[in-house]
């Protein structure tokens, strides 16, 4: 018994360090000025003076902030609108399998299609009506970037709330809109919750569509993130300083809503 | 707001009304067309967001458009290029290796780490509140810190490495890059696997491990013939979702390599196609042809979850 448990300690801290000692790295390295960091001697990987020069150039310097802003203006406006769409789509779905299955896959399936080409008319498109560069137009273009996810987890957590419970309002005469505001809502709420959740995180962290849609106006931190790597080479203090600070709202997300997204992760198909 | 609502409660009351005089409203609210009404600004994305470039994907497809002049019919002639060029089928084989080999060790490592973390202990929730961290990192973040970790001279890899006696490996050599690619991705995404399984793993009833545990059945077979077929569902989701997003690769190219050292995987020819060498033509037929291998893998992935959910409910 004794060695079991000692085997399961150890496999559990070799599996933390696998996952969270790169983590940590990243941010002791962003604390190094970069004489500290190019160095190939051991010892300079523990020992050195702790510098803020990387977060004072990253704040200072750089256009962090306002990319921080486009990026939460642009995360929290397109999750709104992706559950506006979503929530009675996925309804409809799981009560009515509209559709018969088929356009739930044809739903699911817009996320196949390769990025960069569903960007082509797009372009072209937001050219045309001025919407490149704009964090408008990023934010429509994450509606479609989230939608089918969205409406896959929202399918399973529709799934999951009992028929009875409707039919039961129906017979006491409430309007389909009734019931969906006043027996369905209240039920997913919780589901709904971690999909706005991986919505918000998703837009946060996407980069093809801010990549080619985005120039200065709109930056997303991920583009500013990009921008270190110049002709001649990676600023790698600065990557660093940038990493650390843009990774942050999500690591937050990750850490204090852990319990909801890996329920969110199983989709309904597993209870509990 | 609570006039309109009356309206149609008394309606929905009394719905042997022949009168024929319904609003626009009420017959979208009513039986027949409800659960079409809740998807029509679905169809609406649909139609803009998928349709729209289809249609101008597969228009362009049949033509020579480099930007520069104005696009020219050109039949079949750039699908017949693509499928005569050696690169595009080297990129699809390569984002095959990927696609393989991603999955492949995630599935065994994520088995492994969540029938280890199946049971209670101390300090569980926080544990697994560390391992879920990878998981919700921009992709490119994820990537560039790598590429940071795995440089030839001052990587921190290298350096340990070398400490232990080992020599340094050149991690983006074309001889390595697909694999150390390919292994970024797995670091960050097999959490998402631990906790998938987990879930199923917990939600498998109990009594059914006693009875084999009393029959004398060995931790081995039981493995084999109890729990692994019961977790058949979650494994089906998580490869048709990874296979999915592994096919779309393109942020850890951007952070590490950008398809060089042999790493350009299929989005990343689409993109470079299109977007640097701008041949839309080229370019749109690629992305047809890549979006009809996608679409009928995963059709085959879905319908077999869909029948497996299906029977599991009956």
């Amino acid at each position: 018994m004794k060695i079991k448990s000692v085997a399961f300690w150890l496999g559990t801290i070799i599996v933390l360090l696998i996952f969270v000692l790169p983590l940590m790295w990243m941010y002791l390295t962003s604390i190094k000025a970069n004489a500290d960091i190019y160095s190939t001697s051991i010892s300079k990987l523990f020992v050195f003076s702790p510098t803020l020069e990387n977060y004072h150039h990253l704040f200072f310097k750089t256009g962090f902030l306002r990319e921080f802003w486009n990026t939460l203006v642009v995360a929290v406006s397109s999750t709104a609108l992706v559950m506006a769409v979503s929530l009675p789509a996925a309804y409809s779905f799981s009560r009515y399998n509209t559709g018969h299955g088929h356009l739930l896959f044809i739903t699911i399936s817009t996320r196949m299609f390769p990025g960069a080409v569903a960007a082509i008319p797009f372009f072209f498109g937001f050219k045309a009506l001025g919407l490149l560069d704009t964090t408008f137009g990023l934010t429509i273009l994450y509606l479609y970037f989230n939608m089918s996810f969205a409406i896959f987890l929202l399918y399973g957590f529709f799934r999951e709330i009992p028929v009875e419970l409707e039919q039961a309002a129906m017979i006491d005469g409430h309007s389909q809109l009734a019931i969906f505001r006043k027996v369905i809502f209240p039920l997913i709420k919780p589901g709904a919750a971690i999909t706005a959740i991986f919505c918000l995180v998703f837009s946060w962290n996407e980069f093809l569509f801010a990549f080619l849609f985005t120039r200065t106006a709109a930056r997303t931190v991920n583009i500013g993130l990009s921008t270190f790597w110049t002709a001649t080479g990676m600023n790698w203090g600065a990557m660093a300083g940038c990493t650390a600070a843009a990774i942050m709202p999500t690591l937050a997300a990750a850490w204090f809503m852990q319990r909801y997204i890996i329920r969110g992760l199983t989709f309904g198909a597993v209870k509990g | 707001m609570s006039v309109r609502e009356n309206e149609i409660n008394t309606e929905m009351v009394a719905p042997l009304d022949f009168s024929g005089k319904r609003t626009l409203w009420e017959t979208l609210t009513g039986e027949k067309y409800y659960k079409w009404t809740l998807i029509i600004p679905l169809l609406l994305v649909l139609a803009i967001f998928m349709l729209y470039p289809m249609i101008y994907c597969l228009f362009y497809s049949f033509h020579e458009w480099g930007m520069r002049k104005p696009p020219t019919f050109a039949g079949l002639e750039n699908y017949r290029d693509v499928l005569r060029d050696s690169k595009f089928w080297l990129a699809l084989f390569k984002t095959l290796q990927v696609l393989v080999f991603s999955i492949g060790v995630e599935l065994v490592v994520a088995m492994g780490i969540s029938v280890m973390f199946n049971r209670e202990f101390r300090g569980q929730n926080p544990i697994r509140g560390f391992i879920l961290l990878p998981l919700l990192i921009s992709p490119l973040a994820v990537s560039m810190m790598w590429n940071f970790f795995l440089q030839y001279d001052f990587g921190v890899i290298n350096l340990t490495l070398n400490l232990i006696g080992l020599p340094k490996v050149l991690w983006f050599s074309p001889k390595w890059a697909l694999y150390t690619i390919a292994m970024i991705s797995i670091w960050q995404w097999t959490p998402f696997s631990i906790f998938v399984l987990l879930a199923g793993l917990k939600s498998l009833p109990r009594d059914m491990f006693e009875a084999s545990r009393v029959d004398g059945a060995s931790a081995w077979y039981t493995f084999w013939k109890i729990t692994l077929p019961n977790l058949v569902p979650l494994i089906m989701i998580i490869v048709l979702l990874r296979t999915m997003w592994l096919i779309r690769l393109f942020d850890p190219l951007y952070g590490t390599t950008r398809g060089g050292a042999g790493t350009e995987l299929l989005d990343w020819q689409v993109y470079r196609e299109t977007f640097v060498y701008f041949d839309i033509g080229r370019g749109s037929s690629m992305a047809i042809i890549s979006l009809v291998l996608t679409l009928v893998v995963c059709a085959i992935m879905f319908r077999q979850l869909m029948k497996v959910l299906g029977s599991q409910e009956g």
